[in-house]
């Protein structure tokens, strides 16, 4: 059965229809690409399963819950740790209290103590700027740091918004690499990407989406070499 | 010389009066941004709440004069009632229109403050006439050189200090204090962590309104005269105050209320006027030097 099931869901901003009825799935320890153009509705999607904005109409089911009505701060007690567009890291608090912020729900402490050794095994260069304002960090330390946090809620499914927006190819190679040692540590993961390419890479189904519907769906590897993906999202 | 010491007794009493009301402007403001008009009249409620609990307790009274814990009692019940007033009105009036223009919030908190005023107003019991404020605190003097200062004016300011210390020590280093921080900054990403950021709100305003509670003992314990009208002035002083600290940031609503006090203060001993004025003075000074007052920097540390 799969982990988190999307079904006919709507969600609208005032008059607009930003999602109109999309249908997905995904299984446990999957990693699943979204991708589409800009205003395609793809953090529209991420957003409405976090909780942050409220459907119109249809379900989304994580394991067995129905999360539609449920706020957001509960939702992340479900498992379901979101990494939003532009990272929203807390940028006058430092990287560690950023990082402890992720673990507001965790009552585990050596558990918490567990997963903040797991960050800075993934990104040493957190654990080096531990006392710093959030804010001072570059472009690629602040999606560590949103990354990092996510990890400390210690979540089950992980919803990443654009990880390699804006990034040098080498961070975002960096970053990749730490988002598929998430995954097998066994954390699934929704991933939302403009660069098709690397989203289809490192997928194994995908779903393209074009204002507000899925048009196409299928393994990532046969998506790569559709001639319509090929000519509208990997620019060859 | 010892005038001038004088003086600076009185203005740092009356600054820590102000910087009081002026924390609860600042963290409403940082972790809602809108400026609660309602903020003054919490003071007012809590000086007028203390009365009526302090004659509720007149029983407990030896040889005309509260004994400490009673007074303890009497000032704590009397912050705890206003702070469940603070969070109720936050409840009701300003958490539905949490994401509407901000004007509408602002007109909502007039409407707020000229219900505060007027209810009380309004009930026979109360009704629109000054009221004495009991006299809680032991009143012996202290002569210090050519300076006299009273055991009361030195339990208010220490105990205000006090206050404001342990305030930014919960705001700085605790948990909770962080998670006030980070709802200031951002909700959405705060919701994404797990924060529930309505109670966190709730929190800010409830911490706000006891501040302002503590703030009308204390100023009605040096002026003893309580009406429905005085948290409208004293919250517009401390606003100000607020706002040429730094609004948003607590040391700042901290430093602005014991400016303001103290130059208000001494200004008025030049010349009563000029010490009604003073603080808009140094408001449009402070802001044309530094638009976002003296510790309010664009966002960096703001509560
Ligand atoms: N807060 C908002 N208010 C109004 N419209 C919005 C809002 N957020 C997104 N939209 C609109 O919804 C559509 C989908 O946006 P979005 O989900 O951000 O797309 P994507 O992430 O695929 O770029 C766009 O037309 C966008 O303009
Ligand atoms: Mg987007």
């Amino acid at each position: 059965m799969a982990m988190l099931e999307v079904k006919d869901l709507q969600v609208s901003y005032g008059a607009i229809a930003a999602v109109r009825g999309v249908s997905f799935d995904l299984n446990q320890g999957e990693i699943i690409a979204l991708i589409g153009a800009n205003g395609a509705g793809k953090s529209t999607i991420l957003r409405t399963i976090s909780g942050l904005v409220k459907s119109k109409s249809g379900s989304i089911r994580f394991a067995d819950k129905e999360l539609t009505k449920t706020p957001a701060h509960k939702i992340v007690a479900l498992g379901i740790a979101h990494v939003p567009e532009g990272r929203h890291v807390f940028s006058g608090l430092t990287v560690l209290e950023n990082l402890k912020l992720g673990a507001t729900l965790q009552n585990d402490e050596a558990r918490k103590e567990e997963n903040l050794k797991r960050v800075f095994s993934m990104f040493p260069r957190l654990e080096e700027r531990i006392t710093q304002k959030a804010g001072t960090l570059s472009g690629g330390e602040q999606q560590m740091l949103a990354l990092g946090r996510a990890i400390m809620t210690d979540g089950k499914l992980m919803l990443l918004d654009e990880p390699s927006m804006g990034l040098a190819p080498i961070i975002v190679e960096e970053i990749f690499e730490n988002i598929l040692r998430i995954n097998k540590n066994g954390t699934s993961i929704l991933l939302i990407e403009q660069n098709a390419n690397l989203a289809l890479a490192v997928s194994s189904r995908a779903y393209v989406l074009e204002n507000g519907i899925i048009t196409i769906e299928g393994d990532s590897k046969e998506l790569l070499v559709d001639e319509r993906v090929k000519n509208a999202y990997l620019g060859a | 010389m010892t005038t001038f010491l004088q003086f600076l007794v009185y203005g740092v009493q009356l600054g820590s009066v102000y910087a009081l009301l002026a924390l609860g402007y600042s963290m409403v403001y940082g972790i809602v941004r809108m400026i609660n008009m309602a903020h003054g009249d919490f003071l007012m409620i809590g000086a007028l709440s203390a009365i009526f609990i302090a004659m509720g307790f007149s029983g407990f009274m030896v040889d005309g004069r509260y004994p400490f814990y009673i007074v303890l009692a009497i000032i704590l019940s009397a912050m705890i009632l206003t702070g469940l007033l603070g969070v109720l009105v936050e409840k009701i009036a300003y958490k539905p229109l949490r994401d509407r223009p901000r004007m509408s919030s602002l007109i909502t908190a007039v409407g707020v403050s000229m219900f505060l005023q007027n209810f009380p107003r309004a009930l026979p019991f109360i009704g629109p006439q000054p009221r004495p404020f009991p006299q809680l605190f032991p009143l012996i003097q202290f002569r210090l050189g050519g300076v006299v200062v009273t055991s009361t004016q030195i339990i208010l300011i220490v105990v205000s200090i006090i206050l404001m210390i342990s305030l930014d020590a919960i705001v700085q280093k605790t948990k909770f204090g962080a998670q006030i921080r980070a709802v200031s900054f951002d909700k959405d990403a705060s919701l994404l962590m797990g924060i529930d950021t309505n109670r966190v709100i709730s929190y800010t305003f409830l911490i706000g309104a006891v501040l302002a509670a503590a703030s009308g003992i204390f100023y009605a314990s040096i002026y003893p005269q309580v009406d429905v009208y005085m948290g409208s002035w004293l919250g517009t002083k401390s606003f100000i105050a607020a706002v040429i600290g730094g609004i948003g940031s607590i040391r700042g609503a901290i430093l602005g209320g014991f400016i303001l006090g103290i130059t208000e203060i001494l200004a008025t001993s030049i010349n009563s006027n000029l010490g009604y004025g003073i603080g808009f003075v140094i408001l449009i000074v402070i802001l044309l030097i530094k638009p976002a007052g003296i510790l309010g920097k664009t966002e960096i540390d703001k509560v």
